[in-house]
């Protein structure tokens, strides 16, 4: 089989060296067509009626990959030069179509044509890269069509005119992909097609026509990359990963490494074209021109979206990010800005994708039917406009839709970019909840069958062969229970509390052992580690593992029999821990309470019953060893988290209002804790350098300053020095009204950033710190059900205990890191994506139900405040000045006293303050519905 | 990185379980005793056997068997990278070792005893799997001296990347950090004379490999054979037999 | 090396006197020669010649270097040599290297010419790229694989055959780097250039034996010799370096005579180098 071999030479970067690669030319490389009577059909993927098979050319698959995912396109054959040219020019677009290769639904072969004798071509002298590439594209259908000749048509698709003419100089059928959509007669599909550079030309003249104003160049151009390159060495450029403020798409930041700071970025000219997520190269402005910040109005200038109602921020991540810069520009300004602000140069690495949104709002074109140019608004306030082409305007106005970026001329003002599918009816609650999901990233695909096939056959029970695991021990005795919100299905945590004969009590941590059944290296496993979270939504999981697991097999449910990994103490009843102990387990729960029961219970004081006793004992622990914790410094930081009650036909929401804390939640939680500091203390010991814990750095004095500026307003000095410091201050904090307390630990928890997931072998220890909980260390270990970071844990505690070998992953610092990463960037995506669904559950009950509530000023503006609503956890703008008025000089700002006072002195809003608004749905523009404070 | 392509080939076109190209010849050397060259795909090794003759350093001679010497150099410009290497460095030492090891336990030592046998084994280019070569190259050699042997001795390495146990690895799958078994057999006898790993790997996975590597062992051995046995005829035709 | 009694000491003295060598050559003529280029495909050249039983590997390789501070015009060559103990038992571990070393200086000294580089065979200043900053360093490798005599004629031919089957990719200097900063380099991968050989001299060994010089000595001859001159001619008839070995005196006039000996064999030699080299690649260009 082995073939002649030939030789490819290749020089590296830096110092040249000749590299030699074998190269194997095999007969045994088959068509893939199953009409074939020659070759081997029994890897065909072709159909065996297809008319046409396609091949593509690799500018095809680069530019249009949109189209080829769409079924209508099929009966493809993917040359392995033309993988590999995608590979090396855009990773992405190569895995669609490894993904569309192996999917079993679509007709895509890849035919190894460098692996074929027949189909191999050798370098020409003077030939470039590109044309020996598109050579070898000529030759692998030229070869297509003798091969099948007569039984099928073989067509190259290319967009290349050189390559076209060639492939008709020598006899193969080639058409442009454009021409080729058109024979189609599927009007649809040409709006997927993105259209070549030659003729943007045309595309711009008409928009141009229809926004008459700009006919010049709107972006600097960008300096090629070898300046670029010589720039950064020579200190002159930076390079970085642009990040675009949530809040304000006129503010990004780049972090360079070359410069400790970050540079901030303001305003479109300035970011020149980069989009969020691109790695850019960035020039300093000189000094003087650092202060140049835009003043915080609601909202900006060229912004013509509004800042709309949100959901209130759960941490600092959530949180508009502004400087401690004061709004009016004029005075005190120059002293405070030293940070060094910049503009883009030049984009090292774009980082387009797809983006979920809607059309901008525009008068229906004349004459319908044909190529209309719309401007699309997407949902993340991050991207910029993109215009695009369609065919179907009428259909897509009131839809969301994807679109995906194509180009941005340095003559346009926005992008240009494609359509790529319709999700739905704007306003719909499926539509928005899956673009919810689609924004965050959020695999909501069905398990595969390989991942399905990782789980033990059902029903499933716990075996003889794990109770005489030795092991395992038999905790089946113990008197255990669950303790979880109403309805939770996923219970991977259960407690015991005995009391010992000598005073002492033994309290149990028990956690699902789904590191039984998630073994690593499974495709089960690979997936689980790719979601990283369960994701939850107001009507809807999306789970990390299949539903056997989550629901059946790992969950600790009542009355049967579960395997568990347990951390027991021995407790002295001061909650002093005198010994730990780990195992896995064979347990058997006695009741699966949920929180309002379990209080219930401990409150009613006729009930004696064992269980009830168990509870008491573990509350009055949970008690004492909260109070110890607060004691160090943890800071019981408050959040507005929001409840609806769902009507259980439409799923809609009846009843929204704040989550109340029990006790009894508050305990469970305690011994939680408990159990991941236990848990992380072991599996550090063990593992110094591969341990996956979890970190809350220490927010600066910068990050804090709003509160600070707050509370000064309010008369109030919280002392930051330390998180036990500010934690006794916020204990002090308390005014006349009994929400003010309250309302301080939300402002203060919105200033500090999230808790990261990190490789212990990355920092150093006194970085391990979680700064919330005042604990050196910690971990997740309680959740292996819903979040991946505890299946990592468990492994890690099994190994140190000695049960398992520890995966070779953890060897591998940078993959572990990647996980860690990856864990992060899940974890983030799905609390965005709790919030946004909570935010799309707000939308709809008010949408029914205008409402009068009572709301606190938390932040001022020079055209009105934020308001806070309680009730509803909600967050929004109230406006004193209509829109496009702002600086009509009626109302001025009190940074000092954080109020805002009318010229006439009659009125005046400051800061915490109770003001009553109204709140009800307005359609300013159709189907554009938002939510609207008004004050009353 | 992708070793293994979904489609089951490997970056240079072989599947798993495919050997490089191999080549031989015998008597490259003329003035040697015994020699050959022995090439795996881009890997390109000469042997040359001299001996059995006097011992030349008499404080080392042995009475009941003859010593066996064995030198490893690998030639300047046998790799990619330009390198001038000290003679004798850690790596070649431990590879001379291994050979004569190897190849000591093949001959039938007590048959020559008070003298000596040299096996030098010289790298022309390099590109993964030069312990195997220079195992398959030395065992032509010493057949070719007409020295004694139990069996051929015969070498291949095998390595698991991407989850897939592959046979005779080249430079770049050998460098991708997975696991390299070097095996070597006497095929006749069934025996593995020489056995070294690097990594980690599960015991069932290392089973395989294991096997993997034995097939290929078994393959060069069969082209040996065929070799030497065209050169028993070359040389039969010349004597005029 | 080569354990000879006094009979066959006698016989190959004897034979060379009548012109009838052992091996039933005349004095002046060589063994055939055997060449084979491209076989190190790592190499940028390579080149394997053998000639009776010796053979011999040469390597050219080629890397981006700076120029000398005295000869900012000029590419920099280095030759060297090692003997395998492939080849004779006592190049064993250091055992060869004062014969790497004595070929080694010998090539350097026919191909190199002197400190200036003035007078060498390989042009200099056709491997400079910028003045001054970049230029081609040519490493060449030699290899003795096999031993059996004229070792260093061998090597010469076997570099003149890499030199002529050296490519080096095409090097775009990015302009605009001014000052003392190193140019940005761009390699293009394709585009190979050849090396003008044709000024490359070869190597002729005269070697004395009693009376008489012969051409082409066997490793038994030259354990007979009184002295070696090697002589390096190029195609164009020009001495390009010259080396004497051996301790015997010489007579100056005989010294004239053996180079004119040495240009009508290396004329003989360049020949069958080159229609050797174009038999090879015409093959090439069939496969």
């Amino acid at each position: 089989m082995l073939q002649n071999r030939s030789y490819v030479k290749r020089t590296r970067g830096g110092k040249i060296t000749k590299v030699v690669r074998e190269h194997y030319l095999r007969h045994d490389i088959y068509c893939g067509a199953p009409v074939c009577k020659v070759c081997d059909t029994s890897q065909a993927r072709l159909s065996a009626t297809a008319s046409t098979v396609l091949i593509l050319d690799t500018n095809v698959v680069l530019n249009q990959i949109d189209l080829i995912e769409n079924p209508a396109i099929d009966d493809v054959v993917v040359l392995s030069i033309v993988l590999e040219e995608v590979k090396n020019r855009n990773l992405s677009v190569y895995n669609r179509l490894r993904a569309l290769c192996s999917n079993s639904l679509r007709k895509f072969f890849v035919f190894s044509n460098e692996h074929h004798k027949d189909t191999y071509v050798t370098d020409m002298s003077g030939e470039s890269k590109n044309d020996r590439n598109d050579r070898a594209i000529r030759v692998a259908a030229q070869w297509y069509q003798t091969h099948l000749a007569g039984s099928v048509r073989i067509l190259l698709l290319t967009n290349d005119k050189e390559n076209k003419r060639k492939a008709l100089e020598e006899g193969i059928s080639a058409e442009t992909v454009e021409s080729y959509v058109r024979s189609l007669s599927r009007p649809d599909l040409l709006d997927l097609l993105v259209h070549p550079a030659s003729s943007e030309d045309v595309i711009m003249e008409e928009v141009e026509d229809l926004r008459p104003s700009k006919k010049k160049i709107v972006y600097s151009e960008h300096k090629p990359l070898s300046e670029i390159t010589s720039g950064i060495r020579c200190g002159i450029y930076h390079q970085g990963k642009l990040r675009v403020n949530r809040y304000n798409p006129f503010e990004a930041y780049v972090g360079s490494q070359s410069l400790s700071d970050e540079i901030i970025i303001y305003g479109r000219a300035n970011m020149n074209r980069a989009f969020d997520g691109d790695i850019v190269a960035v020039q300093l402005l000189p000094q003087e021109q650092w202060h140049e910040e835009k003043s915080l109005a609601i909202a900006d200038e060229e912004n013509e979206e509004e800042e709309g109602v949100h959901l209130v921020p759960g941490s600092a991540d959530d949180v508009p990010r502004t400087t401690a810069q004061p709004q009016d520009s004029a005075g005190e300004t120059c002293s405070a800005s030293s940070r060094p602000s910049g503009r883009i140069v030049g984009i090292i690495k774009r980082n387009w994708h797809s983006y979920c949104g809607s059309l901008e709002p525009m008068a229906k074109p004349a004459g319908s039917g044909g190529v209309a140019h719309a401007l699309f608004v997407s949902k993340d306030c991050r991207i910029p406009k993109i215009r695009i082409q369609t065919r179907q305007l009428e259909n897509l106005l009131d839809k969301r839709i994807i679109v995906a970026v194509d180009s941005w001329d340095c003559l346009s003002r926005y992008p240009s970019g494609h359509y790529v599918r319709t999700i739905g009816q704007i306003g719909d609650k499926d539509t928005e909840t899956e673009v919810v999901l689609i924004e965050n990233d959020i695999n909501t695909r069905p398990f595969s069958t390989q991942v399905l096939a990782c789980l033990p056959p059902l029903p499933w029970s716990v075996s003889s062969a794990d109770l005489a695991n030795s092991v395992r021990e038999d905790l089946r005795q113990l008197r255990v229970f669950s303790v979880d919100p109403p309805g939770c299905k996923d219970i991977d945590d259960a407690l015991h509390c005995t009391a010992l004969p000598n005073g002492n009590y033994e309290v149990g941590v028990h956690i699902a052992d789904v590191t039984n059944f998630v073994l690593p290296g499974t495709p089960l496993d690979d997936e689980a580690s790719q979601r990283g979270t369960s994701v939850y939504l107001v009507d809807r999981r999306i789970d990390m593992l299949p539903k056997p697991l989550t629901e059946d097999i790992c969950s600790l449910r009542a009355d049967v029999e579960r395997l568990a990994f347990s951390v027991i103490w021995e407790m002295t009843s001061e909650a002093e821990i005198i010994s730990t102990r780990y195992t896995k387990s064979v347990i058997k729960s006695s009741a699966a309470l949920s929180y309002v029961e379990a209080q219930a219970r401990m409150d009613d004081s006729r009930l004696t019953d064992p269980v009830t006793t168990d509870l008491r004992n573990m509350n009055t622990l949970a008690k004492i060893m909260r109070s110890r914790r607060i004691e160090r410094g943890a800071l019981t930081l408050a959040s507005a988290e929001v409840r609806f009650q769902i009507d259980t036909e439409t799923h809609d929401p009846l009843d929204i209002g704040m989550y109340q804390i029990r006790e009894a939640n508050q305990m469970v939680e305690e011994f939680m804790l408990a159990a991941n500091v236990s848990v992380a203390e072991k599996i550090l010991k063990h593992y110094p350098l591969c341990s996956l814990l979890r970190r809350h750095p220490t927010p600066t004095r910068e990050m804090l300053e709003p509160l600070l500026r707050t509370a000064a307003a309010v008369g109030l000095n919280l002392d930051i020095s330390s998180s036990k410091a500010l934690a006794d201050s916020l204990d002090h904090a308390v005014g006349d009204d009994p929400y003010f307390n309250k309302l301080i630990r939300i402002l203060a928890t919105r200033c500090m950033t999230q808790a990261v997931y990190f490789c212990s072998g990355e920092l150093s220890p006194p970085e391990y710190l979680h700064y919330g909980l005042a604990a050196p260390l910690y971990t997740h270990f309680t959740s292996p059900i819903r979040r991946y970071a505890d299946v990592i844990v468990h492994r890690l505690l099994a190994a140190s205990l000695g049960i398992h070998r520890l995966p070779t992953v953890f060897q591998d610092g940078p993959q572990l890191n990647s996980i860690a990463e990856n864990l992060n960037y899940r974890h983030r995506n799905a609390q965005m994506a709790s919030r946004a669904s909570v935010e799309l559950h707000t939308l709809i009950f008010f949408r029914t139900r205008p409402t009068d509530a009572e709301a606190r000023i938390v932040r001022i503006r020079s055209n009105g405040f934020f308001v806070f609503v309680p009730q509803f956890g909600i967050e929004g703008p109230v406006y004193l000045t209509p829109r496009g008025e702002k600086g009509s000089g009626e109302w001025f700002v009190d940074e000092q006293q954080q109020k805002i006072r009318k010229m006439d002195g009659s009125i005046s809003y400051s800061v915490l303050q109770t003001v009553r608004i109204h709140l009800e749905i307005v359609e300013p523009q159709p189907n554009r519905p938002k939510l609207e404070l008004k004050l009353l | 990185m992708e070793f293994v392509s979904p489609e089951g080939l490997r970056l240079d076109g072989r599947r798993p379980m495919e050997m490089r190209q191999i080549r031989a010849e015998i008597g490259v050397v003329a003035k040697a005793d015994g020699s050959a060259m022995f090439e795996m795909g881009n890997t390109k090794v000469v042997a040359a056997v001299y001996g059995p003759r006097e011992v030349q350093n008499r404080s080392q001679q042995l009475n009941a068997n003859a010593l066996v010497r064995c030198e490893y150099t690998m030639a300047n410009f046998s790799t990619g990278d330009r390198m001038r290497k000290p003679k004798g460095d850690r790596r070649s030492t431990e590879i001379s070792l291994v050979i004569r090891q190897t190849m000591e336990e093949c001959i039938l030592t007590n048959l020559m005893p008070r003298s000596q046998i040299d096996i030098f084994v010289q790298v022309l280019q390099a590109d993964g799997g030069t312990r195997s070569a220079c195992i398959n190259a030395a065992t032509l050699a010493l057949a070719d001296a007409g020295i004694p042997m139990r069996d051929i001795v015969t070498s291949c390495s095998a390595g698991y990347l991407n989850s897939t146990p592959l046979l005779d690895l080249n430079y770049i799958e050998d460098s991708a950090g997975g696991t390299d078994v070097t095996l070597g057999i006497m095929p006749k006898l069934d025996k593995v004379t020489l056995l070294q790993m690097d990594a980690k790997l599960s015991l069932d996975t290392f089973e395989n490999v294991m096997q993997l590597a034995i097939e290929g062992c078994k393959a060069v051995a069969d082209y040996i054979r065929e070799i030497l046995l065209e050169n028993t005829k070359q040389l039969q035709y010349r004597r005029g037999t | 090396m080569v354990g000879l009694s006094i009979g066959e000491k006698y016989f190959i003295q004897g034979g060379i006197a009548q012109d009838l060598r052992t091996d039933g050559r005349k004095r002046l003529s060589p063994r055939p020669i055997f060449v084979e280029t491209g076989n190190i495909s790592q190499s940028n050249g390579s080149a394997r010649v053998r000639i009776g039983a010796t053979e011999v590997i040469a390597s050219v390789k080629a890397e981006l270097g700076r120029p000398s501070a005295l000869h900012p015009d000029k590419g920099k060559v280095s030759i060297n040599v090692d003997c395998s103990p492939t080849a004779a038992p006592m190049f064993e571990g250091r055992g060869g290297e004062e014969l790497s070393s004595e070929l080694s200086v010998a090539l350097q000294r026919c191909l190199l010419g002197g400190k200036s580089g003035s007078g060498a065979g390989i042009d200099l200043s056709s491997l400079a790229i910028v003045e001054g900053k970049i230029c081609w360093d040519l490493y060449i490798e030699g290899l003795v694989v096999s031993s059996d005599g004229n070792l260093l004629d061998a090597l010469g031919a076997a570099i003149k055959a890499a030199l002529s089957n050296t490519g080096i990719p095409r090097v775009n200097v990015a302009a605009g780097a001014s000052g003392d900063e190193q140019p940005e380099v761009d390699i293009s991968d394709e585009e190979f250039l050849q090396f003008d050989t044709s000024k490359v001299p070869v190597i002729v060994t005269l070697t004395k034996v009693g009376r008489h010089y012969i051409v082409d000595a066997t490793s038994e001859e030259e354990s007979q010799m009184s002295l070696a001159v090697s002589i390096s001619v190029n195609r164009q008839g020009n001495i390009c370096g010259l080396t004497k070995r051996g301790g015997a005196g010489l007579d100056p006039s005989v010294i004239l005579d053996m180079i004119s000996v040495a240009l009508s064999v290396s004329e003989r030699l360049i020949n069958t180098l080159d229609s050797q080299r174009a038999a090879a690649e015409a093959g090439k260009d069939e496969l």
